[in-house]
């Protein structure tokens, strides 16, 4: 399909298409389309002359990484390799988008050239722009969108799984030149022995962390909703203030706060002591299961409000009539609930879920916060609580391993997105997408 | 059965103030350490400052040779509004797009916003930190104002939801009255959308009011710094100081959402699909 | 192979260029140090100095900027404050030219940008303060490099951890019963022995107060226990660093691990995280700690504390503060460690032979120029300004530091004297000038904590993870071993 249109604008005789073909824009300039046909025009003029001026310095560069290592001292500016990678996928970048407005080019000429054999005259500007008004109104709102979003984060992340394939960090950081290396990031993740260990070991507590603090999280909200949903509970906004209290202070000072509440001089155990018992070490390194909990414990504080919200949100949604029909039926509270609160909920909240989970999975701030700067015995460049993501930072940000750091997300990447991709196609939510409207 | 309902409402408002305690206590201490007298967190002994003045945040609006907190305020207040108006925008324009058209790329780019937003964010932090130095955006407030609402578009998911449930009629007879769609989106999509409007710019504004990653990348300089990053950067013996600004952040956010929390309810609820 | 081939080429270039200037310029190249500079008065360049906190907070930084900024005015040249985060990197800013022209910053953090030449050399034996200021605190800030040894940074200050205590709080008695050697200093502030004999008496007889403290997870302010024995950081091989060779578990190491998991019985479980860093000011102030290790520059949060607390007792603003400086005193930690590492022995009894020298972890602050300023020359001028007699008297004065100048540690009484001679007389152990440095902090810090933790365990009826020396030798081993990994296992 992708070549079709390009096939027959090669088949077409006429000379505009021709023309458009070989000049992305001047087709339209013979139909006497002349704003459309020199906004073409001009963007091709401007794509050659970013070509001529960086673009293709910066093709060549993305290639060799740099041939002149800067030395500072002698002022010699060199060439800072990451920075010509990163101009590199730009330019690719660029390149990619100048092919895109040139099969719009194509199909515009077609459609010119198509309404013109019907007898039909070359549509002005006005009514292109009427037409990407109406019709194609999607292409214009998502410009912006998608273009953003290109930049900020689709670049960083093929830039990121670029720089997996390369041997930045360590000692190879600029001034000196980094170089292409292949697979070699891949096969030291999963041969050097004390790495394979520590990532399965963190996998594991990832996976179960994700699980439970999705669960706890999503159920604690719920109950909570249920609890301040029941007849009796009068004042319910009252009620509804405190978990929202807790979700309005900045997480990062929420976090701060728990680690001093749980640290030795904290007030915690301030009163333990008080009471004639020896300090507990919650976060220290003997904690183990403790600083576990503790984590999922703070992770609840901070995401049951939202969830609380969500699930008020979907109960106001229900059909009362349903919970009548099975209280006359004679069922208890608990039957209602697993028979008609919980699919229903269930259902209507896969995709949050989904998102949930991949939140906790990448959850970076709990442990960090809480319990960072311990290497544990058995773990390269970790502790106990460290999830995947902690991992991480230790080892690309901490520890400037950057490329190794690159390609074990791009693992971690990999794994969650395979499975929670085959989830979200599989959730009821997105399958009633094919029956859209 | 009347001690029944009696028990039933005993426990439950016996669950209820504890949950809520539980939820309250941190927030309370923090409050109060803000207004402790002597400034450090270990006079303290135990949860609450012996005495209490207002010395804090005195200290933190007056003296600003150190730690400019006015000035703070001010960028981060900047940063917050532009990124919630500009974000909003792009969020509820992806959102009604993706809801209400049929195209091409549409699945294409469900699935991959879900797939790009599994990627471990700070690992790209590199490349937006070198891509700004690229384009020469350090130390530039509205460079951040650009990222945080070009990151807005992948959580779409809650907005769409929103208008899938838009009854579809009304629409059509727009549509039938020869209404353009930009017409459909701004005379009929908008007004009826309020909520969720109010949902979004909420949401896009808390984010960066409150987040300190992106701008400690990305601003060197202390003048241009947002509270954030200027809390974190406060000296760890300034413990009164730092509660008073936490606190002080905390409450805008708190208005915000205590006056609007009806749209909330109604925002949360659009991201999950209706029966 | 092509880059191979364009860097040899290159490499010839630059060679023939560098030879087409006639030699004239030394081997540092562009470095810094040639002549004065000359700018237009009428439009100066602009420096920007990135200074400390602290020298920021107390006015020093000002008067500083001021006082240069009127002695150089005619010469065109003005300086400003940077207006950074006092950590900013240099290695991710400096390239891209969001760095500082002239930073102060700790030797550990000053070399690391040296090895990937982030900063300039400096020709030291032209600036004013080269002759007063001593070897050992220049070779802070030496780096070896392909055979030629430069300078790359200006010493300013010595850092080492010291104790802090009232003068007050003394016990009444200690010239008769803590004063056996009669030397007018109580033998508690002498030898590590008689420090934990008094720390035992005073926490015997009230639970709530403590001897000595500090957080012995902290690798810097526990140094004391780590350095002592014989042991060090990184090896040398021919005259370099040699960051392969890690030594924390090499010499009697052990000893000194001993003697922190014996003295952590005194303290409570505060000294295993950094809660004692944290409220050591406070804590001080109200009597609960005896004593407490900081390093010099926090003298002025001591006295604040200090001062409060004389205020609630019903002084006056004036006479708190007098009493405070009055009390508050800061002396070096106990010169002598016993060499068994077994504190609890007598002091009277012991010989000589028994001790050993106490080896602490010091620093040298200085300045450093980025080799990304435009006007490297008028860099040099600013900091032989900086360092010069007045400025460092200034700054002494100032903020209470150390300095590295012979002529003002003379003029500044008896703290700076003293420190000055301990860094002279090699009983401070420099953190080592290179890049790899930076992975010995959590390693220690973790073991450290641990160990800490031992005599609680033990307190709380756990079987204690450190029983003898040979699980406290265990231990110390996978320190080296982990800090070898962090540095070499993925470097490959």
């Amino acid at each position: 399909m992708g070549n079709s249109l390009f096939v027959s604008a090669l088949k077409s005789r006429s000379p505009r298409v021709r023309a458009s073909l070989c000049v992305m824009g001047l087709g339209q300039l013979l139909s006497r389309q002349w704003v459309k046909g020199l906004a073409y025009l001009s963007a091709l003029a401007a794509f050659v002359a970013y070509m001529a001026l960086t673009g293709a310095r910066d093709i060549v560069g993305f290639f060799t990484l740099g041939t002149v290592e800067a030395d500072p001292w002698l002022g010699v500016a060199g060439d800072d390799s990451i920075i010509m990678l990163l101009r590199g996928l730009l330019c690719y970048v660029i390149i990619l988008a100048v092919v895109a407005l040139y099969r719009s080019n194509l199909r515009d000429i077609m459609e010119i050239e198509h309404n013109g054999a019907w007898g039909g005259n070359a549509p002005g500007f006005i009514s292109s722009v009427k037409g990407y008004m109406d019709r194609k109104f999607y292409i214009v709102a998502l410009a912006l969108p998608v273009a953003g979003v290109l930049v900020f984060n689709v670049i960083p992340i093929v830039f990121m799984i670029l720089i997996s394939f390369t041997n930045y960090g360590g000692d190879i950081v600029p001034p000196k030149l980094v170089d292409w290396t292949g697979f070699d990031s891949f096969r030291r993740v999963l041969s050097l022995s004390g790495i394979k260990e520590t990532f399965f070991r963190i996998l594991g507590w990832n996976v179960v962390w994700a699980l439970l603090s999705t669960a706890i999280n999503y159920f604690g909200g719920l109950a909570l909703a249920l609890l301040l949903n029941k007849k009796c509970v009068k004042r319910k906004k009252f009620w509804r203030m405190f978990p929202i209290l807790a979700y309005a202070v900045p997480g990062f000072i929420t976090l701060l706060a728990f680690k001093f509440l749980f640290s030795y001089g904290g007030p915690i155990n301030h009163y333990i002591t008080e009471a004639g018992h020896s300090a507990v070490g919650f976060l220290d390194i003997d904690a183990g299961i403790k600083a576990r909990i503790i984590g999922l414990g703070v992770n609840a504080w901070i995401s049951i409000p939202t969830s609380m919200l969500l699930a008020t949100g979907i109960l106001s949604n229900m059909n009362m009539n349903l919970y009548e029909a099975a209280s006359i039926d004679g069922a208890g509270p608990w039957q209602q609930f697993k028979k008609i609160t919980l699919p229903f909920v269930v259902f209507s909240t896969t995709p949050v879920l989904i998102t949930n989970f991949i939140g906790n999975f990448n959850n970076f701030g709990i442990f960090y916060f809480l319990r960072g700067g311990l290497y544990m015995d058995g773990y390269f460049l970790a502790s106990d609580t460290d999830l995947l993501i902690n991992w991480l930072y230790n080892l690309s940000i901490d520890n400037n391993y950057y490329s190794i750091g690159a390609a074990v997300s791009l693992i971690i990447f990999i794994i969650t997105s395979a499975v929670s991709l085959s989830v979200y196609i599989r959730s009821n939510a997105y399958r009633k997408e094919d029956t859209f409207r | 059965m009347k001690w029944r309902k009696h028990l039933d409402w005993l426990l439950t408002h016996l669950t209820l103030v504890i949950v809520c305690f539980i939820f309250f206590f941190p927030v309370l201490w923090l409050t109060l350490a803000s207004f402790s007298a002597t400034g450090s967190i270990y006079d303290l002994g135990g949860f609450f400052p012996k005495s209490f003045s207002l010395a804090g945040f005195r200290k933190l609006f007056g003296d600003t040779t150190m730690y400019d907190y006015p000035n703070w305020l001010k960028n981060t207040l900047f940063v917050a509004v532009g990124s919630s108006v500009l974000g909003t925008i792009l969020v509820i324009l992806t959102a009604y797009t993706i809801s209400r058209f049929q195209f091409k790329a549409r699945k294409t780019l469900m699935k991959s916003t879900l797939v790009l937003s599994m990627f471990p964010s700070f690992m790209g932090m590199t490349a937006v930190y070198l891509l700004m130095v690229n384009f020469g955006l350090i130390n530039r407030l509205w460079a951040l104002i650009l990222i945080y609402a070009s990151g807005a578009p992948m959580g779409y998911l809650v907005q769409k939801g929103y208008f899938d449930s838009l009854s579809s009629s009304v629409f059509e007879a727009a549509r039938l009255d020869g209404a353009s769609s930009f017409r459909v989106f701004r005379s009929i999509a908008l007004p009826l959308s309020k909520p969720i409007i109010v949902y979004t710019a909420l949401t896009q504004f808390a984010w960066p009011w409150s987040d300190f990653i992106l701008p400690n990348l990305l601003l060197k300089n202390k003048d241009k710094w947002t509270v954030a990053v200027g809390l974190m950067h406060l000296d760890e013996t300034q413990f009164t100081r730092f509660a008073a600004g936490s606190i002080f952040i905390a409450v805008p956010i708190v208005i915000l959402y205590f006056c609007l929390s009806g749209f909330l309810v109604t925002g949360v609820t659009a991201g999950a699909a209706k029966e | 192979m092509r880059r191979k081939a364009a860097f040899i080429v290159l490499a010839i270039v630059l060679a023939l260029l560098l030879t087409a200037c006639g030699g004239a310029k030394n081997k540092a190249g562009g470095g810094a140090g040639e002549g004065g500079f000359q700018g237009d008065p009428a439009n100066p360049v602009v420096l920007h100095i990135l200074e400390n906190d602290t020298a920021k907070a107390e006015g020093y930084l000002q008067a500083l900027l001021d006082a240069f900024n009127e002695a150089y005015k005619d010469k065109g040249i003005q300086a400003v404050d940077a207006n950074m985060d006092e950590y900013t990197d240099l290695a991710m800013n400096g390239p891209y030219g969001y760095g500082p022209d002239v930073l102060y910053q700790a030797n550990d953090q000053l070399m690391r940008y040296a090895e990937d030449r982030h900063i300039l050399p400096i020709e030291a034996e032209k600036l004013d303060c080269y002759a007063s200021t001593p070897e050992s605190a220049w070779d802070a800030f030496k780096m070896n490099f392909d055979g030629t040894v430069y300078t790359m940074g200006v010493p300013v200050n010595i850092q080492e951890p010291m104790l802090f205590y009232r003068e007050d709080m003394m016990p009444e008695d200690w010239q008769t019963k803590w004063d056996k050697d009669g030397s007018g200093i109580a033998d508690f502030f002498e030898n590590w022995c008689d420090l934990y004999a008094y720390s035992k008496e005073l926490h015997d007889a009230d639970p709530n107060k403590y001897g000595f403290m500090v957080s012995m997870n902290n690798l810097y302010l526990a140094s004391p226990f780590m350095l002592s024995h014989g042991n060090y950081i990184f090896g040398e091989k021919d005259g370099v660093l040699d960051d392969t060779d890690i030594g924390f578990s090499k010499g009697d190491a052990v000893s000194g691990l001993w003697a922190l998991r014996q003295f952590a019985g005194q303290m409570n479980e505060g000294c295993i995280d950094d809660t004692v860093t944290l409220n050591r000011y406070e804590k001080l102030a109200d009597g609960s700690y005896f004593c407490a290790v900081s390093t010099p520059d926090t003298y002025s949060l001591f006295l604040n504390n200090l001062t409060n607390r004389y205020k609630q007792d019903g002084l006056s603003e004036e006479e708190a503060k007098e009493k405070a400086v009055e009390n508050l005193k800061m002396v070096e930690v106990p010169a002598r460690m016993p060499k068994s590492g077994d504190l609890g022995q007598d002091s009277s009894s012991m010989t000589d032979d028994d001790w050993t020298e106490t080896v602490v972890m010091g620093g040298v602050n200085g300045y450093g120029i980025s080799s990304y300023t435009k006007y490297r020359d008028a860099c040099v001028e600013f900091v032989n300004f900086a360092t010069s007699y007045d400025m460092l008297k200034l700054r002494a004065d100032t903020l209470g530091i150390a300095p590295t100048r012979s002529d003002v540690a003379a003029q500044c009484g008896d703290t700076a004297d003293i420190i000055f001679k301990s860094l002279e007389m090699g009983r401070i152990y420099l953190m080592p000038s290179i890049k790899a440095v930076d992975q010995i902090w959590v390693p220690c810090q973790t073991v450290m904590g641990d160990v800490a933790k031992d005599p609680f365990r033990e307190k709380q009826g756990e079987a204690p993870k450190y029983p003898g020396k040979t699980e406290l030798q265990a231990a110390l081993e996978s320190i080296d071993r982990n800090i070898y990994d962090a540095i070499h296992t993925l470097a490959g």
